[in-house]
């Protein structure tokens, strides 16, 4: 194919979005004050300051164990609550187990804490209970809730129907046909979810910490905002373990689980 | 009726025990934390308290002029950020795929960077990128622009390894290059599963945004959390509102575009 080939009338439907997608750049670019000329600078400046940061400051590894283990702690402890309330949600929005009404006033409570990012939900929560772990904590939870209870309720509401017939058939009570009808269908999925959901609560809560959490990503701030540059990195690296290690754990786990639902 | 049936089973035991353990690891957890799950519960004066500052919501503040520029300020980064961001990570995608570069060790080199950029948290990025360029929505930008490629890199990567090797193969026996191969046979088949993950990265980059926000990257998150420290809840409250309805629209629209594209094409 030369350039001779290359025809414009095969593309004049593409001249218009791209004009206007540029348009739509430019303004943006305006909007946001960003410009090649200043990401130049702005990188140079970067790289001169990543290079300051290093070496990272061994001595302080000691004293971010401690705020390290509370992330994890406060990861850990959110991820269980906010699956066990999310189970409940799940099953409020399942609509083969409730009526209409409570499914809608449910998924609409769901959909309304999923819109709203969790570090809000901290800013709230902060405003009322003050500064700290339980804030942090609560709002984790929160996040759990809004994305698990909707995962697991679409889950739910897919289930295997003649289980919870048969039961029924045989007399078994609500909370009797979903303690025996459906926790068991759910179980592989809600662990693998919930483990997910564990990875995406280790790097929140790193965010959140930084915010007035507690943990880690209140140390990585102080560190900057005191200009101690050289135990933030200390505390990115700590940091960096966390997350990858979290990401493998999880990815064990879940592969783990895939292996025993094949075998059975 | 028989009474071997009524003693609890080996499998019975088995998950008791479990439980127990589970039980255990989150009581001493919730301990050390010094945590109490049931506060939330029993506890309301607090919420009650917040509730009567944060109601009636002052919504003349959506007026000013500052918050329909931090609006426009956090749209617009959560969309050069998802443009640059896809763009980058569709060029880094082509590099990594198994089918589309032949030299092993960029596909490792470009494939070990998209997970570097993975692990990186946002709070690291936002906090250089802050020093590097200053405060404000461009630093938000570019730590957006890192947190895209990182997610939508491998995603991309996948998207490619996965198409149909058939039209590849027959156009690459008549003696197409390498880059005719791509054109002609793998761009067409990636295009609309592209474009609908472009819409749900919009849709991710406009949360993250408003949370870069709190830590300096401008925008809807910054005036929230400015009207949080000084403690004009009815305003915040205010700001809470835009920000779900703004989220909620924009959650719709990419969901709509997203069937649409997915759905005309029969690709899903």
């Amino acid at each position: 194919m030369t350039i001779n080939d290359f025809s414009p009338k095969r593309y004049y439907k593409l001249v218009l979005p791209t004009v206007g997608l540029l348009a739509l750049i430019k303004l943006t670019a305006w909007v946001c004050g960003a410009g090649f000329d200043k990401l130049g600078k702005g990188l140079l400046q970067g790289i001169s300051f990543v290079k300051i940061m290093f070496p990272p400051d061994w001595s302080a590894f000691p004293e971010m164990l401690e705020p390290a283990l509370q992330s994890i702690a406060i990861a850990f402890i959110a991820t269980v609550l906010g699956t066990l309330l999310a189970v409940v949600f799940a099953i409020a929005a399942a609509s083969n187990l409730t009526n209409p009404i409570i499914r809608n006033i449910t998924r609409f409570l769901i959909g309304l804490e999923r819109s709203l990012p969790e570090i809000i939900i901290l800013l709230i929560l902060i405003a009322g209970y003050g500064l700290g772990v339980f804030s942090g904590i609560v709002a984790l939870s929160l996040g759990c809730v809004g994305m698990l209870g909707k995962l697991l309720g679409d889950i739910i509401e897919e289930i295997d129907h003649t289980m919870i017939e048969s039961l029924e058939a045989v007399g078994a009570n609500k909370l009797q046909v979903i303690w025996f009808g459906v926790i068991p269908q759910i179980v592989p999925n809600l662990v693998s979810l919930a483990l997910f959901r564990f990875e995406i609560n280790i790097r929140l809560s790193i965010i959140l910490g930084a915010v007035g959490a507690g943990g880690i990503g209140y140390e990585l701030d102080t560190s900057f905002g005191l200009l101690q540059f050289h135990r933030g990195l200390t505390a990115v690296l700590v940091i960096l373990v966390m997350v990858v290690g979290a990401e493998q754990l999880s990815h064990f786990i879940r592969n783990k689980i895939k292996l025993k639902g094949a075998l059975k | 009726m028989n009474e071997q049936l009524i003693l609890p089973s080996a499998k019975y035991k088995h998950k008791v025990g479990y439980l127990g353990i589970s039980l255990f690891v989150v009581v001493a957890v919730c301990i050390y934390l010094k945590y109490n799950p049931f506060l939330i519960f029993a506890d309301f004066t607090p919420i009650q308290r917040l509730l009567g500052e944060m109601l009636p919501p002052n919504f003349s503040v959506l007026w000013q002029p500052t918050i329909g520029k931090a609006i426009a300020q956090t749209g617009s980064a959560a969309f050069l950020a998802t443009f640059y961001g896809c763009l980058i990570a569709f060029v880094l995608a082509f590099l990594t795929a198994a089918n589309t570069m032949p030299l092993r060790f960029i596909r490792l080199l470009v494939g070990g960077f998209l997970s570097l950029l993975r692990i990186v948290p946002p709070l690291v990025c936002i906090l250089i990128f802050i020093i590097a360029v200053g405060l404000g929505a461009f630093s938000g930008m570019l730590a957006l622009i890192v947190i895209t490629v990182g997610m939508f890199g491998r995603l991309f990567t996948d998207i490619i390894e996965n198409t149909e090797h058939s039209a590849a193969d027959a156009i690459y026996s008549v003696g197409a290059s390498r880059l005719q191969v791509i054109r002609y046979a793998i761009l067409p088949q990636i295009i609309p599963s592209f474009i609908a993950n472009c819409l749900y990265a919009f849709d991710v980059n406009i949360r993250v945004a408003i949370s870069l926000g709190i830590f300096g990257g401008g925008g809807i998150g910054y005036a929230l959390y400015m009207a949080m420290q000084v403690l004009h809840y009815q305003d915040a409250f205010a700001l809470i509102c835009l920000i779900i309805i703004m989220i909620l629209l924009i959650e719709k629209t990419s969901d709509y575009f997203r069937t649409m594209i997915l759905g005309k094409e029969k690709l899903r």
